[in-house]
């Protein structure tokens, strides 16, 4: 046994295709949970308790189990129901790939309507107050002053999210795809190398992650107009 | 609901095997967290090592270092038999510990940072007026700093515990017989995947919600001196 740098090099190509899917299912994915977050941070704020509490549950079950034990949900129990194997939805749930934009899209969207949820709580009631007092009404109020000062709250908390996301992705190689870490796996069997290859790809995340922060450091730091 | 109720004992088996994983993982996460919050306090290379360390665990998805560590175990356990016995086959780490071992690693790079952000937390001054009531550092230590640190702590600390139960349906991706393969193994007689899967999300969702309750619990505690 000996470390093959040789082989990182043939190696490293190889993963390199796999980045494609990776960033693929990553923005997929945010995308649909920040699609979800919205309705879902609308109704947590409700005063309404039966509302709440449904995005509550909605939340809670998300964020208190495995993504993926919710991605076998998914991938293997929905073929269960004949119902939804005989509509025309089932042409994207039995594609691996969907399934896994699904699963990770409910996730994502349960932990980043919570990350607004804080940051809409962290806006301080002052400003609120001040904008009642200058005679916006409540709408406004939200939208032009709470809204925005809970984005730029929110945006820390998301870059973890992000990264977070971006380590979920890996999961998709349970369910076929050929993402890094898919790819990985399958040069590691044929090659009975796995420390050099599992290390590469994981540079390759450390990479993706790193440039994901520091993204999010330049919008957090650049001044909004508004 | 009926297609469970034969399969409940598997699964209160695999759930005793998440637990155990668990048990051993967090205990792993407390060590490996206290050893690299200290060695990033101590400075110099120590710090510079502990720096990579959390680096490497929290930026590479989870179930890439369980394979890195149950595959690369093998493999070099493999070799080192091969040295003495020619004709010996694979030799590898128990999933279990495999498993355990890496999540542990994970976590506890996550619990560095918490364990150093509460230690530089305590309030300077407690330090200060043990010294001046003639405390040794070695009992400034004990009876000061850590208490206060522990509170400090808790709150993220505990949210790493829970993420590390979560990360226990990974060891099912090394082989380990826990409730996700009890699930397959139940769908395939049953044919019923998303019954036996969303009994293991139950599962989870029990340990989780369990263990969030604890842990509020222990914070009340921590905090007990400030609700009056």
């Amino acid at each position: 046994m000996s470390f093959d740098v040789a082989l990182i090099w043939e190696t490293l190509p190889r993963l390199l295709d796999g980045v494609g899917l990776t960033l693929l299912l990553l923005f997929s994915s945010l995308a649909g949970g920040a699609l979800l977050a919205g309705p879902t941070v609308w109704l947590l704020l409700q005063p309404r308790r039966p509302l709440r509490l449904a995005a509550q549950t909605y939340v809670w079950m998300f964020r208190g189990t495995p993504a993926l034990v919710q991605l076998f949900v998914i991938y293997y129990g929905l073929a269960q129901f004949g119902w939804l194997r005989d509509s025309p939805a089932w042409v994207l749930l039995r594609e691996p790939f969907w399934c896994c934009v699904l699963a990770f899209s409910l996730n994502s969207g349960a932990y980043t309507a919570e990350i607004l949820r804080g940051a809409i709580a962290g806006v301080g009631d002052g400003q609120r107050e001040a904008a009642r007092a200058l005679g916006l009404r409540p709408r406004q109020i939200f939208r032009r002053v709470v809204w925005p000062q809970a984005l730029r709250l929110a945006l820390p908390p998301y870059s973890n999210e992000v990264v977070g996301m971006l380590k979920t992705t890996a999961l998709a190689s349970t369910v076929t795809l050929a993402e890094v870490t898919g790819i990985a796996e399958t040069i590691a069997a044929q090659t009975f190398a796995p420390y050099e290859v599992f290390l590469s790809a994981a540079v390759i995340y450390l990479l993706l992650a790193f440039g994901a922060e520091r993204s999010l450091k330049l919008l957090e730091s650049k001044r909004w107009s508004l | 609901m009926s297609d469970i109720v034969g399969w409940l004992d598997e699964y209160a088996w695999g759930a005793l095997v998440i637990l155990r994983v668990f048990a051993v993982a967090a205990l792993l996460t407390l060590i490996f967290g206290v050893i690299g919050a200290a060695a990033k306090m101590a400075g110099g290379l120590s710090a510079r090592i502990a720096s990579a360390y959390v680096t490497m665990f929290r930026g590479t998805p989870e179930l890439l270092i369980l394979l890195l560590f149950y595959f690369g175990s093998a493999v070099t356990l493999t070799a080192i038999a091969r040295l003495t016995d020619p004709a010996a086959g694979f030799v590898d780490i128990p999933p279990f510990w495999a498993g355990a071992l890496a999540l542990g690693l994970i976590a506890g790079a996550y619990a560095t940072e918490s364990f150093r952000g509460a230690f530089l937390g305590v309030d300077s001054g407690q330090i200060d007026a043990a010294r001046a009531l003639g405390l040794k550092p070695r009992a400034i230590l004990i009876f000061v700093r850590l208490p206060q640190a522990w509170r400090i702590a808790l709150p993220s600390f505990g949210n790493h515990l829970i993420s590390l139960m979560k990360d226990t349906a990974l060891v099912s991706v090394i082989g380990l017989n826990e409730i996700m393969f009890t699930a397959k193994m139940a769908t395939s007689v049953t044919q019923k995947p998303f019954t036996m899967f969303a009994t293991v999300a139950v599962i989870y969702l029990i340990f989780t919600t369990g263990l969030t309750t604890a842990l509020r619990a222990l914070e009340r505690r921590a905090n007990r001196h400030l609700v009056r």
